[in-house]
């Protein structure tokens, strides 16, 4: 190579030098990153915010806002069967949330403290429910009632959502009672409280906010789940997931757009108590077992 | 009471659930695949085989071949998408982070049918898009976003996103960014960076992800009902359809069992690193 050839590159090469240097600081400062995000919000939303709107809209189409109008949540909230499809969906979510929160609890507590063969066997069957498809759930507890002869009801429907809530509040409270300082628990213990005192005590009021930010997730999962009701379910009153099923299938229409944003406002309402009681009560940790830091 | 005597206790409650509610009637699901139905349309224990020959049949295998291409199709969709996502907040959302993930993951905590209705509202024939196509004069006879493929991988990514970024953010939050300056001050160009400090630190998050994204997309049924036809029906819509419309129900249970089975691979996978995650935090 002569070196003339290299008296010509040079500058390029410190051309292409300057470039990288700049392109480095670019990838610090983001821009593509950030432009990415936004769009991604964007469209995770928008549809959300397009079915609030159109909610308020005076005449029935979806192409024209026409003004504003509450006609569609009148027709959902005096429409009788629409009304017990409601009561029948929180009901759902509250027997769920309390007996799914008393198991979830307690085998939480089984599998931090026990030690044997079960136990860890436990661990992972615990798991199982958490992965398996929905319309599995829905089906394999659908054939049960069926052998055993129980007519499908609202209670069919709550023991097939307990069934499967239980892991999630096992999984949240485990984190926390993993966690916990057993110091104070034996010198309970040692100073002849007996065990049921130690866990009413000391253990339960440490697990507080953990329990409840699992029984409110639990509530809005078995509120808002379609599949496993859709096969539990009997003929009357149906959930409201359900119930809005049967709707879309016969064409999309505004009294939808009411039911689904208010569905909308009661999951909000009920995460956002999830996220922020724990804080109130001066505990931070369960939010990283909420954003699923412990799942993962 | 011994304390570990008094722990076994406290498992009776919740492992008889699940024993009785859970486990048993995957048995039953089993059992009642071999059956057949009598004329009422009852099923009845025998031993039939031949369910599960029919699962395979050339008429039903499209349809599983479907499902696998479709939930695999979400999974990468899912990943492209959300990685950028998760590696944006993790590195650079500073004391903004908790929040900005809550941001990100709240929509996808409404209800999957009203969310999946809503591009249905937006898609559909006489919906917004095409209101909107129409008012501009861009096209006469409107365009056909529903009924097609793209539309039912569009509604699962749209419906399972948030199993994807959770586990993507958990990972790549844990990853110190000073690893990634260090690997910069080496020398390292940026795909060696990569390859050699993020990826690592984000394979955990990445593999549970991709299964967490893809077992409840290979089972879902509400997308390729709402936003497919019969053209684009996944092994769910076949499922709930034996179950619910055609009263078949040994062919639906052999259906789930033939999926239940698939899908163990991927649960093991999954269980495994779970199971591991939590020895971690545990130790």
């Amino acid at each position: 190579m002569s070196t003339q050839g290299w008296a010509e590159r040079l500058p390029v090469l410190g051309r292409r030098a300057t470039r990288r240097r700049r392109r480095r600081r670019g990838f610090d400062r983001p821009r593509f990153l950030r432009a990415f995000f936004w769009i991604f919000m964007f469209f995770t939303f928008a549809p959300l915010a397009i079915v609030a709107l159109f909610s308020f809209n005076s005449t029935p189409s979806l192409q024209q806002f026409d003004g504003f109008s509450l006609q569609w949540y009148d027709e959902f909230l005096s429409s009788a069967t629409l009304r017990e499809s409601l009561m029948a969906s929180v009901e759902i979510g509250l027997v769920t949330m309390v007996v799914g929160t008393v198991l979830g609890t307690t085998l939480a507590f089984a599998l931090v403290r026990a030690r044997s063969r079960v136990a860890q066997a436990s661990n992972l069957v615990m798991l199982i429910p958490l992965v398996t498809p929905e319309i599995v759930a829905g089906a394999s507890a659908l054939v049960l009632f069926a052998q055993i002869g129980i007519e499908l009801s609202l209670a069919t429907i709550m023991i097939a959502e307990i069934t499967f809530s239980i892991s999630f509040v096992t999984v949240i409270v485990r984190a926390r009672l993993s966690a916990l300082n057993r110091e104070v628990e034996e010198a309970a213990l040692d100073l002849g409280a007996t065990r049921m005192q130690t866990i009413r005590l000391i253990v339960l009021p440490a697990l507080w906010p953990a329990i409840l930010a699992a029984g409110l997730l639990i509530f809005a999962l078995s509120f808002d789940d379609f599949v496993i009701a859709f096969f539990t379910t009997g003929e009357s009153p149906t959930p409201l997931p359900v119930q809005i099923y049967s709707s879309i299938r016969f064409g999309v229409r505004p009294t939808i757009n009411a039911i689904g944003t208010s569905m909308l406002l009661i999951s909000f309402l009920i995460l956002a108590v999830a996220v922020l009681l724990p804080r109130l009560l001066g505990r931070r940790e369960e939010e990283n077992v909420l954003i699923g830091r412990d799942a993962a | 009471m011994s304390e570990n005597r008094f722990a076994h206790l406290m498992l009776l409650p919740a492992g008889l659930w699940l024993l009785l509610l859970f486990l048993a009637p995957l048995g039953i699901v089993f059992a009642v695949s071999l059956g057949a139905t009598d004329p009422l349309y009852q099923a009845v224990y025998g031993w039939n085989p031949g369910n599960f020959v029919d699962v395979f049949d050339p008429l039903f295998a499209p349809v599983l071949l479907r499902s696998v291409g479709f939930a695999l199709a979400t999974v990468v969709l899912c990943l492209l998408i959300g990685y950028p996502i998760a590696y944006y907040i993790a590195r650079f959302g500073g004391r903004w982070k908790t929040l900005l993930i809550a941001v990100v993951v709240l929509p996808f905590l409404v209800n999957y049918l009203v969310r999946t209705y809503a591009w249905v509202a937006i898609l559909s024939d006489e919906g917004l898009v095409n209101g909107i196509l129409d008012t501009l004069k861009l096209s006469e006879t409107g365009v056909q976003f529903v009924n097609t493929p793209y539309a039912v991988i569009g509604g699962l990514v749209y419906g399972y996103l948030a199993f994807m970024i959770l586990p993507l953010y958990a990972a790549l939050d844990r990853m110190d960014p000073s690893l990634i300056e260090a690997g910069k001050d080496l020398y390292g160009s940026r795909w060696q960076t990569f390859w050699h400090v993020t990826w690592p630190a984000a394979f955990q998050g990445v593999a549970a992800g991709c299964v967490l994204v893809f077992l409840p997309a290979v089972g879902d049924f509400i997308s390729a009902q709402l936003l497919g036809g019969p053209g684009t029906y996944m092994v769910g819509n076949l499922i709930q359809q034996q179950f619910l419309e055609a009263q078949n129900w040994p062919f639906g249970a052999a259906l789930t069992a033939v999926m239940m089975a698939f899908l163990l691979i991927w649960m093991s996978i999954y269980l495994r690193s779970a199971a591991r995650a939590s020895r971690e935090a545990r130790a």
